[in-house]
């Protein structure tokens, strides 16, 4: 079951285009049912990857790989053992229901060898999982490579902090990753728990206040990757969402370099104005911008906001009217958090906005 | 001392026959308490489901707040778990144990109104909360430290772990009552060996209860501790361990688990032989691996933990254990299938229930192998995919059994069947309703949607399959709107069934339907596994149940001796649950719960217990 990793590039997709043209070639027999048995399940699988970005399906890491490997096997395996089990409860029902006539059946009372057997025969398949599984628990929980890249992961009621300790990065909701070299990554908590999970990165982990957990991530496709919250942490849990940016080593040093620099400065009056009302305004006292006395450190940093692709923990798309939207009403947008805006002018909310686009 | 006769109120007027309720000790009519009120609360937690379902039919939707949301799940599977399942599981024990050991009534009758009656009120006082500022938010397995005051400073979580130590009170009691029963109450020559299934189950059951809930008695008396006096058992701030909540939790919460499934097996196990009459196959195996489910059931609960990080030497040890739970599960299922086989199979409506608890619980066993193995678990924990996994045992295994045990029983209960076919058609809607929603939430899981969300993006793929979960839903909303009608109306207009309608092979069915209030005129003795029938066939087992002599003589007096009605159980538990209020609303509480505990107390001791 353990397929050799075969090198994944986000264009797999093309993979699940129905097989078109090929009908011109001569097909034996056998590649005629293979293809009939393909085309159907690549057609699903086109549904599937279309449609679900945070499946756990599409694994592109060894270590999603290994679980999903193990998911179909196990799953598999269950489909077998549920027809076996179900057909013979079915076959019992229909063969042994009541006729007229009938009179009291024999009374068996067991057998002794039988139920030995189906003891044996669970058995048996359960050591089977276990025999692939714990190679599986070990290999996941690998330790990263000396030169790993660090990133202590943070988890804030209802956000995710990121920091890149080595390279003096700060930075929040939206995690990027050089392709093609490990990262440790350092989960923790700054309230309750919380629970890191990029499905097609490997499985979760929890982000428990008071405890070190890490794990390590070895990206081998460059793309955006979707992830969420998978603990309960309260009102905004759904909402707590992240995408994590996997790019080659030369984008990723340069996104560094950006992050690292002060905030750009604001380009035109209004922007002006709009930094203004930020430092001026309650904000300073919960966001950083470097650069100007924007220093809080309650929420996420601000510096680079313009530039990610998501605002509010991954739940906007970073666009001017969204940002206009959840500058108006963050409790709207997200209930429960803890954001506090004072009532606002639609001249400040357009200074604000023009302010903070522009801090790519 | 009192007689039946001579102290039973005057049922003729509505004030005496409410007061002969709240005063009554008998086991079945405790029994009738237990499953009205379970029902209730069932109907209550099925709403809170509906009510989420709505939210998430479609993405982005607006049926309810977020904040109500999480008081919605939470009090769903408070509600199900702690005041539907075991209760109703309750209602079975109190009427069957005694009337299929041939017993009179259980051991401590006065303990058993107590119970029913902390049970009754605990509910309610955890209820009160939705109107008392907030109800519990935290999810039914309340996670530290989102339980501190730090994250809900309001009463919602007092509420839920008050409500929880009293509910436990009452199982616990419940608990020792029927070990008692049934390790002293039973007929001459019931041996264990001789016992019904259903009584096996009833007894492991009452012991994983004794056993499962100190763990969560002292985590919540720890938890109400940080809350009350600020000490730091779960605040990583002040030294603690948010992650020691979850190993006490789950040390309770997965024997949990068996104590609401074992009672369905034990259902199970009485019906399959029934409707084929034929002996359960392999008794002693079946019984042997509910033990064993439940010993093995008390080093599984890490398994819920996978994603802590308790690293791979603690993962791989439960997954291993996690996965040898299955082999006694499986075992199990087969004996039932060969129970099936060389039958004479009749299809009424409970056979119906229990073969789909068979077929709906062997999807739950299966997805629970899947969720046994770390590195799946890592992927699939605290999504639909665990919803979907918990609902197929406890909906597929306990609900399905548990509702045929009402189908199979009723007639038992009231003298009179429920209809068959209504109760046909509540199986079939329940069934399809059941697997459309559930089904789609594997799926779900698997395509990444967490578990406990409000709300999801219309960009996830995960519309359609949550609106078949949501229609789903609502058939099983309505076939449970069938089956109350039906209960209702067959209670005074069924068809009445005589005192063996089903040809069962226990001995409650030697008795008249309803059971008079003792039970049994003369105690019989037992020499077999289906004494019932051994006198109905004859053959080898004749005389199988016959008359002890000293119940003879006992049966020749006019008057059975039998324990006289109480109040005191009432009052105390009133006391209890006072007490509880007066840690959330007023202090005064307190000292008005004390005495009344301590006036029941005194009341009840010098009480002559008839």
């Amino acid at each position: 079951m353990h397929k050799a990793p075969r090198s994944v590039t986000r264009a797999d997709r093309d993979e699940c285009r129905p097989i078109q043209g090929r009908r011109s070639t001569p097909l034996t027999r056998n590649r005629r049912i293979y293809a009939a048995l393909l085309v159907p399940a690549l057609a699903l699988a086109v549904a599937a990857c279309g449609v679900t970005p945070q499946t756990t399906l599409e694994p592109t890491t060894e270590a999603a790989r290994t679980a999903r490997d193990l998911l179909m096997f196990v799953f598999w395996a269950m489909v077998v053992t549920f027809v076996l089990v179900e057909g013979a409860l079915l076959y019992c029902l229909i063969r042994f229901r009541r006729r007229s006539g009938d009179g009291i059946p024999a009374q068996t009372h067991g057998n002794t060898p039988l139920e030995i057997g189906w003891t044996i025969a669970p058995a048996i398949l359960v050591v089977v999982i276990v025999v692939l599984t714990v190679p599986a628990i070990f290999s996941n929980a690998r330790a990263a490579s000396p030169d790993a890249l660090q990133v202590r992961a943070i988890g804030h009621q209802w956000w995710f902090e990121f920091q890149y300790p080595e390279i003096g990065v700060v930075t929040a909701n939206e995690l990027h990753l050089p392709v093609g070299r490990d990262v440790e990554i350092q989960l923790e908590s700054n309230d309750v728990l919380h629970s890191f999970w990029v499905p097609s990165l490997r499985g979760k982990l929890d982000m428990v206040p008071g405890r070190d957990n890490k794990f390590t991530i070895k990206p081998e496709v460059t793309g955006t990757f979707p992830g969420q919250c998978a603990e309960f942490c309260g009102t905004a849990h759904a909402l707590m969402k992240f995408y994590v940016v996997v790019e080659t080593q030369a984008e990723f040093t340069a996104w560094a370099e950006t992050q690292r620099a002060e905030r750009v400065p604001p380009a035109s009056d209004l922007a002006r104005q709009g930094e203004e009302t930020l430092t001026l305004g309650g904000c300073v006292a919960c966001h950083t911008i470097r650069g100007t006395d924007s220093a809080g450190i309650l929420g996420p940093d601000l510096t680079h906001i313009g530039g990610r692709q998501h605002i509010a923990a991954g739940l906007l798309e970073n666009t001017p009217e969204n940002m206009r939207a959840w500058l108006s009403d963050p409790q709207g947008v997200k209930p429960g958090n803890t954001m506090v805006i004072p009532e606002l002018t639609t001249e400040q909310l357009d200074a604000l906005v023009a302010y903070m686009q522009g801090l790519k | 001392m009192a007689t039946v006769t001579a102290t039973a109120p005057d049922t003729r007027t509505f004030a005496g026959t409410a007061w002969s309720w709240i005063t009554t000790v008998d086991h079945k009519r405790i029994a009738v308490l237990y499953l009205v009120t379970s029902l209730a609360f069932f109907m209550l937690g099925g709403l809170e489901a509906l009510l989420m379902r709505l939210q998430l039919a479609t993405p982005e939707a607006d049926v309810v707040s977020a904040e109500r949301f999480t008081e919605l799940f939470t009090m769903h599977g408070t509600t199900m778990v702690f005041l539907a399942l075991m209760p109703l599981s309750a209602a079975f024990f109190n009427l069957l144990v005694p009337l299929m050991i041939g017993a009179r009534d259980v051991a401590f009758p006065r303990l058993n109104a107590l119970s029913y009656w902390i049970y009754l009120f605990g509910g309610i006082f955890m209820n009160i909360s939705f109107v008392a500022g907030g109800a519990p938010n935290a999810g039914w397995f309340g996670y530290a430290p989102l339980t501190d005051t730090a994250f809900e400073a309001t009463h919602a979580i007092d509420f839920w772990a008050f409500g929880l130590q009293i509910l436990g009170v009452s199982s616990i009691l419940a608990s020792i009552n029927f070990i008692v029963t049934i390790i002293n109450m039973r007929a001459p020559g019931m041996t264990l060996n001789r016992m019904p299934m259903f009584v096996w189950m009833s007894m492991i059951t009452a012991f994983l209860i004794i056993f499962a809930f100190p763990a969560i008695t002292i985590g919540l008396v720890l938890l109400i501790f940080d809350r009350y006096i600020e000490t730091s058992f779960f605040i990583p701030e002040g030294g603690g361990d948010p992650v020691l909540w979850q190993h006490l939790f789950w040390v309770f919460g997965h024997p949990e688990v068996y104590i609401l499934i074992l009672p369905a097996m034990g259902i199970v196990s009485e019906i399959l032989p029934t409707y084929s009459r034929k002996p359960l196959f392999g008794y002693a195996v079946v019984a042997y691996s509910g033990a064993a489910i439940a010993l093995v059931g008390f080093g599984v609960w890490t398994h819920h933990m996978f994603t802590v990080g308790l690293g791979p030497i603690a993962d791989t040890a439960f997954a291993i254990s996690t996965m040898a739970i299955a082999v006694p599960t499986g075992v199990k299922i087969f004996n039932w299938i060969a129970t099936l086989y060389g039958g004479s199979i009749s299809f009424k409506s409970p056979m119906l229930f229990a073969v789909g608890m068979v077929s709906m619980f062997i999807i739950g066993g299966l997805s629970g192998v899947m969720l046994g193995s770390p590195p799946i678990d890592a992927q699939v924990q605290d999504t639909y995919f665990v919803v979907a996994h918990l609902h197929y045992v406890l909906f597929g295994g306990t609900v399905f059994g548990l509702f045929g045990g009402i189908y199979h029983w009723f007639p038992k209960f009231t003298g009179r069947f429920m209809h068959d076919g209504w109760g046909k058609v509540h199986w079939l809607l329940m069934l399809i309703g059941f697997n459309l929603t559930f089904l789609p939430q594997h799926m779900l899981g698997i395509d990444g949607m967490p578990r406990r969300v409000h709300t999801y993006a219309a960009d996830m793929g995960f519309d359609l399959w949550n609106m078949m979960s949501t229609v789903g839903s609502l058939m099983i909303g309505f076939s449970f709107l069938i089956f109350i009608i039906n209960a209702l109306r067959s209670i005074r207009h069924g068809e009445p069934s005589g005192s063996d309608p089903w040809d069962g092979g226990t001995l409650e069915w030697t008795i008249p339907s309803p059971p008079p209030v003792y039970n049994f005129a003369h105690i019989p003795i037992v020499d077999s596994r289906y004494p019932a029938w051994d006198i109905k066939r004859g053959g080898g087992h004749t005389g199988a149940v016959a008359t002890a002599p000293e119940a003879d003589a006992e049966a020749d007096e006019p008057d059975i001796h039998m324990p006289n009605p109480s109040y005191w159980p009432i009052v105390m538990a009133a006391g209890m649950v006072l007490a509880a209020c007066g840690l959330i609303f007023h202090q005064a509480f307190i000292l008005l719960g004390a005495v009344l505990f301590a006036i029941s107390l005194i009341g009840w001791i010098e009480e002559p217990a008839g």
